[in-house]
């Protein structure tokens, strides 16, 4: 059977758009650290990829990899799709209820005006993107704790998540993989993802480059919104042919996982 | 068209973010968070080391502002933070939640500079498990005497 193999891209968003690099900014791990990946939660991850192979050493299938882009110091990928629009909309409902009760209340004309100030700053600010910016465009600028930013130039809100644009470089000139973006019904990656089918029949160490686009907060002719700064990070596959364990009893992949027994002193 | 860089304000700060990314499988089968723990945080520009280890070193201030929150190295996965254990005199965490969601994360508010680093420890709930695990080493906030206390002893090494 085709192995799921996971690599995630942690990229520290506010870092890297202030140094303008991905370099020394990104921290890359695979789940195949029991299969001899090395340089894991580091930008020099060499992820170990091991076939699947008939008696004689023929290859038996290929293997399956997923990229997961991540940003450090936003608010988490687990919280559900849609979770900027529900707060947007919750905002939205909360300033109709306090005009309703404003427009109850027997307040003087400068107290009024100073209500109404209150209750338009609360309302935060929405945010287009003229890039991928997942999840977050058109919606209102939320902090990291899902609050949503009231002063928007106070630097306190959360980046949206790196988005893949590419995935390139040598591992694909040599048709060592072939990656492209699928549509998924997955909510964490909000509805795509990056997929390559591995040739694990060429044993060696092969490279590529990920193209990842960030979103800055900046302001144009009076409007603020996500512009894209497109960066690239490296990372190496390195195809293996020993036979796979199983990661918990690190026994075979028989038909049953079952631990081997130590070996007698 | 030009455009122009968000403001500098130095009012409201995003907190520092320490973000622990977990190996849930390999912590399960093994008991231990030992070799299963990725520590980071976003004030590495600051001065925070050990990114990526479980010995992270994370530079604050007073009145900083600290986020914890976790991630499962397998989106399947379930991991949280149970607890932090912490002096209470230089910080006191809180647990809260996302609005509208299950999803908690933790904050505290740095109360005073320190002259020596303040270690301190992480429980983690990890899939079906009843019982947190706890880390075995000790992460820390180094304050800012800590940390001038150490520049000046290794002059070479921060130039």
């Amino acid at each position: 059977m085709t192995q799921q193999l996971a690599i995630i891209v942690l990229v520290d968003v506010g870092t890297a758009l202030t140094s303008k690099t991905l370099d020394g900014n990104t921290y890359l791990f695979d789940n195949m650290q029991f299969h001899g990946s090395t340089g894991e939660g580091t930008g020099e991850l060499v992820t170990a990829i091991n076939g699947s192979y008939w008696q004689d050493g023929s290859q038996g299938t290929e293997e399956v990899l997923n990229w997961l882009p991540y940003s450090l110091g936003s608010i988490p990928p687990t919280l559900p799709r849609g979770y900027h629009a529900e707060r947007s909309r919750q905002s939205d409902e909360r300033a109709l209820a306090d005009l309703r009760a404003l427009a109850e209340k027997p307040l003087a004309g400068a107290e009024a005006a100073n209500e109404v100030n209150r209750i338009h700053r609360g309302v935060g600010h929405r945010v287009k993107a003229t890039g991928r910016a997942h999840g977050a465009t058109g919606h209102k600028l939320l902090d990291v704790t899902g609050a949503i930013v009231t002063d928007i130039g106070s630097d306190t809100h959360s980046y949206p998540g790196p988005v893949i644009t590419d995935i390139r470089g040598q591992a694909v000139d040599e048709k060592i993989m072939y990656p492209s973006e699928y549509g998924s019904p997955d909510l964490v990656t909000d509805g795509w993802y990056w997929s390559a089918t591995v040739d694990t029949s060429r044993p060696g160490t092969y490279s590529y480059t990920m193209q990842i686009q960030l979103h800055d907060l900046v302001q144009e002719g009076g409007e603020w919104h996500w512009e894209p700064v497109t960066m690239t990070c490296e990372s190496q596959l390195r195809i293996i042919t020993e036979p796979r364990r199983n990661g918990f009893t690190k026994a075979g992949m028989g038909v049953l996982p079952i631990a081997v027994p130590a070996p007698q002193a | 068209m030009p455009t122009k860089p968000r403001q500098q304000d130095p009012g409201p700060q995003r907190p520092i973010s320490i973000t622990a990314v977990v190996d849930c499988v390999g912590a399960l089968a093994s008991r231990s968070m030992h070799g299963h723990l990725y520590l980071y945080d976003t004030n590495k520009a600051a001065g925070s080391t050990g990114l990526g280890t479980e010995e992270l070193k994370t530079w604050v201030k007073r009145g900083d502002r600290l986020l914890w929150n976790a991630l499962a190295l397998e989106c399947e996965a379930f991991v949280s933070i149970d607890g932090i254990a912490i002096d209470k005199e230089v910080c006191e965490p809180e647990e809260k939640v996302y609005p509208g969601t299950d999803v908690t994360y933790w904050i505290g508010t740095v109360k005073k500079d320190t002259a020596e680093a303040i270690p301190y420890r992480l429980s983690f709930r990890l899939g079906t498990r009843a019982e947190p695990i706890t880390t075995t080493r000790s992460p820390a906030l180094v304050g800012r005497i800590a940390g001038q206390a150490r520049t000046a002893q290794q002059p070479q090494e921060e130039s």
